[in-house]
């Protein structure tokens, strides 16, 4: 027996009847067993026994779909023990807010994680979306985990819209004004649908619980099930994209071309690019420990990063919500500013042919861009075309959030952000 | 490949973990050092230091160090100020510095009914000195300086009837002789051409007040309203009864609390419930009763309320009815009497009064003064009017109008007024319609006023 005080014990522990009876394997100590803690653990078998090394490669896929997952993840445990305080009722929903400031042990520090996870996690899904976009990856046979992903990347945009209002302040009660007017814009069915959000005709009670409803079990568990189903095919499409290599001529299995007569093995059913037996061994290494170890560190330091902001800067929170009293300018949310600056310029155009169009034209992208060139690099010189396109959408709809962001002041006019705004006609 | 590659894991993992440990700390020790706990332990240590035997002291060191509030959901408040002021109920901490200060309750304002903020304002939620003052940002509701907290005491009470706040008594006064009326509407009362002052305190700071004041302008780009001349206590005086105007309305218990029995009171009750139609004042009045003006002389106040609680019970086979007037009411009544004889307050009866003195008393109600000057003497600057850039005097109305016509000007009043350089933006003040808010007898009268105003001994006509 070797090494510190503590893996002494967990050794030790392991090796009693309950530890064997909770983890099976224990300490993975040869390559068997370091396969089969993968295989036999619930948490840890939704990844593969061996992976690929290029998948592991930071600097190709900077973990920014991990990212956002345990983004999730915190939101989810930070949310659940807000919904222990939370009541949704404009007379009480703002008073919670000061309660878990002033008197609820740890409330503000919760708030202020569930907060600033949120506005990451928008940040960091949209920059996974980017990353799979310059290296190909949505490709075949990926295509449709990248519609998956737009679904999750729209669901992201839902909660935290619906979070936005929770707080009942006057930058939730208006920016949920504002953005909901956008959606009404939309022909037809524009007008219903705001009604159908808001439950009436102005954000009020209804829209509260509606909003909340929306974002502590909809909304969750339909990304949370999505969730699985783009972890799910991001292993049965063999882990992350790679570039072809030669010799990986994966072997197209069409079901109707198999004589039914047979009874077939798991093996030979097997399609697409599944890592295969045999195949480029010397490129694959035991998952246990080089990627859980990985992704393991990678938690613990989106942990440490949404800490740090959490403990040195507050989460927002404004007056009361007072429907008499807009502020000017009254804003959207941040991530929808680029839409309302648009709006401002046309509210059809800005704020349902762009939007539309832009959802549409990323849904059906890998289906249209569907030939196999240029995956699993960076910027590959074949996507130029693809890649320049992409670009000057993502700079544009960047430069204008940023725009809807800092430069607009009252009344939606110009206003450099180093500049002071003209005093306002009634103030203290 | 196992171990030596793993080496570089543990490093990481290590430092990580112990990050994200010490961050856990930091945020935890953060939430938990709070200033109102230091201020509990000092408050502990100075009752033990105080106690004078032992369980005393045992009784002051056991004291938990928690937060204290007070629970007042009808006024849907929560006040913890009592977390930090933990002394406010115990005279013998008179004198004490601040947060240990001893806080002179009123009986008539028990703490457990009436919390802190409802008066003092600010934050009652808070648990720290910055927030619960409230001078941070995207709180409405900053402390009232203690110099204006009589101001509060007109959020439930009449302002006229508190003996306890004579300044924001003097307030009103000068609010309503100042003609503010005349362009605002308070209580439903008032004028359009200004914004309606009945939130108007919840609003603003005592300073921006009074800047809009002194020059409205500069605080309201654009205002119509002239600058107000007041003198230093009248300004204070009016800017108190102008933060004592917030619009909240008090619930069941506090409504029943209002009423402070005083001869405003009184004086008030007597002129709606008709005393007049059997007693007289100044010989104005009925006959039927006996009068009133020595009352106070002839009877004490005990038998007056007695007298008012039940009439035949010290006045056998009296006639007067049993009003059923509630305990204050019949001490305001009681109060009103009693001290008839050196408050001159016959005039101010409606149905004693003659139609001239109606009118003024209209002209004052409506503000009429804030545009045409006290007593219909003018001077009111209206920048860019014809009328010599000024709001005209109504000192000559006798002679341009017949009564129909001057009752018809006021019931509909003037919208363009005529102006003296057509460039320049038009005259900011004009003549509002006031059919609809004036009573029909009123403007009867207040016509009647405005032709007694015509200077004796001029002849009319040229």
């Amino acid at each position: 027996m070797n090494g510190s005080l503590p893996k002494r014990i967990w050794k030790w522990f392991e090796h009693t009847r309950v530890g064997r009876s909770i983890f099976r394997v224990g300490l993975p100590q040869s390559n068997l067993e370091r396969a089969q803690a993968m295989v036999s653990s619930f948490l840890l078998h939704v990844q593969p026994a061996k992976v690929n090394r290029h998948s592991l490669r930071a600097s190709y896929s900077l973990g920014l779909g991990l990212i956002s997952l345990y983004l999730f993840l915190i939101l989810i445990v930070t949310g659940v023990l807000l919904m222990f305080y939370y009541v949704p009722s404009t007379d009480h929903a703002y008073n919670d807010m000061k309660d878990l400031q002033f008197v609820v042990s740890a409330g503000l520090l919760m708030r202020n994680m569930h907060r600033w996870a949120a506005h990451l996690m928008v940040i960091f899904v949209l920059l996974h979306m980017c990353r799979v976009f310059y290296t190909g990856a949505y490709k075949r046979p990926r295509e449709f985990n990248w519609v998956l992903g737009i679904g999750l990347f729209l669901l992201t945009l839902g909660l935290s819209f619906t979070g936005y209002l929770l707080p009942w302040d006057q930058l939730a009660f208006w920016a949920i004004t504002v953005g909901t007017n956008i959606a009404a814009y939309a022909p037809y069915i524009g007008p219903s649908l705001k009604y159908l959000m808001l439950g009436g005709n102005v954000v009020g009670q209804e829209a509260l619980i509606r909003f909340y409803a929306l974002h502590v079990i909809v909304l969750p568990a339909v990304a949370g099930f999505l969730i699985a189903v783009h972890l799910w095919r991001v292993r049965k499409d063999g882990g992350l994209s790679r570039p072809d290599e030669p010799g990986d001529v994966v072997q197209q299995v069409e079901l109707s071309q198999l004589p039914t007569s047979k009874t077939y093995g798991l093996m030979e059913l097997a399609r697409g690019t599944t890592p295969q037996v045999g195949r480029n061994p010397e490129e694959e290494v035991f998952s246990w420990p080089h990627l859980i170890f990985r992704e393991l560190l990678l938690f613990l330091f989106v942990v440490v990063v949404v800490l740090l902001l959490a403990i040195f800067k507050n989460a927002p929170l404004e007056e009361l919500a007072n429907p008499i009293h807009p502020p000017n300018p009254a804003k959207a949310p941040w991530y929808f500013l680029g839409l309302q600056e648009l709006v401002s310029y046309s509210a059809f155009w800005g704020g349902v042919v762009v939007p539309g169009v832009l959802v549409a034209a990323l849904v059906l992208l890998p289906y249209v861009d569907g030939k196999r060139r240029g995956v699993g690099r960076w910027f590959a010189r074949e996507r130029l075309v693809a890649n320049t396109i992409f670009t000057v959408c993502l700079v544009v709809a960047v430069v204008l959030t940023i725009i809807g962001t800092l430069f607009r002041g009252p009344n939606w006019s110009w206003q450099e952000p180093w500049k002071k705004p003209p005093t306002a006609t009634e103030g203290h | 490949m196992a171990d030596s590659s793993l080496r570089k894991f543990y490093g990481w993992f290590t430092a990580l973990g112990l990050l994200v440990g010490g961050l856990v700390v930091l945020g935890y020790y953060k939430d938990e050092d709070r200033e109102w706990k230091d201020y509990q332990r000092k408050f502990i240590q100075e009752e033990t230091r105080r106690a004078s035997t032992p369980p005393q002291r045992a009784f002051a060191q056991n004291m938990p160090v928690q937060i204290r509030q007070i629970l007042l959901p009808d006024l849907n408040r929560v006040d913890r100020c009592t977390t930090c002021h933990l002394a406010v109920d115990d005279p013998s901490y008179g004198g004490y510095p601040q947060p240990l200060a001893y806080h002179p309750l009123h009986e008539q304002h028990p703490a457990e009914r009436f919390g802190c903020t409802v008066c003092h304002r600010g934050q009652g939620r808070a648990t720290d000195a910055a927030d619960a003052h409230g001078n941070v940002p995207h709180w409405d509701e900053p402390m009232l300086p203690l110099r204006y907290i009589q101001a509060s005491c007109g959020k439930c009470h009449e302002a006229a009837d508190n003996p306890a706040a004579p300044e924001l008594a003097r307030g009103q006064q000068v609010f309503e002789e100042s003609g503010c009326r005349g362009c605002h509407k308070l209580g439903g009362t008032g004028g359009v051409i200004g914004p309606a002052l009945d939130k108007i305190g919840a609003r603003h700071s005592p300073e921006w007040l009074k800047q809009h004041f002194l020059t409205p302008a500069t605080v309201t780009p654009g205002s119509a309203m002239p600058p107000q001349r007041f003198a230093e206590p009248d300004l204070e005086a009016i800017t108190l009864f102008m933060l004592s105007q917030t619009g909240e309305t008090a619930p069941g218990y506090y409504t029943s609390m209002k009423v402070i029995p005083s001869a405003g009171v009184g004086q008030r009750l007597f002129e709606q419930k008709g005393c007049i139609g059997c007693h007289s004042i100044a010989g104005k009045g009925g006959t039927i009763g006996p009068s009133l003006d020595d009352v106070g002389l002839r009877r004490s106040p005990e038998w007056m309320i007695q007298h008012f609680r039940e009439p035949k019970a010290v006045s056998p086979g009296t006639v007067m009815p049993q009003f059923g007037f509630t305990e204050d009411e019949a001490r305001a009544l009681t109060d009103f009497l009693v001290h008839l004889r050196e408050q001159q307050v016959t005039m101010s009866l409606p149905s004693a009064m003659t139609p001239v003195e109606r009118g003024h008393e209209a002209y004052r109600k409506y503000g009429c003064a804030g545009c045409h000057g006290p007593d219909g003497k003018g001077g009111v600057p209206n920048p860019n009017s014809k009328t010599a850039e000024l709001v005209p005097d109504l000192m000559h109305v006798a002679e341009g109008y017949t009564k129909d016509e001057l009752k018809d000007r006021i019931l509909k009043g003037q919208h363009e007024i005529t102006a003296l350089d057509p460039k320049r933006p038009p005259p900011p003040l004009y003549m509002p319609g006031w059919a609809g808010t004036i009573k029909d007898a009123e403007v009867d009268d207040l016509v009647e006023y405005l032709f007694s105003l015509k200077p004796k001994g001029e002849e009319s006509g040229f």
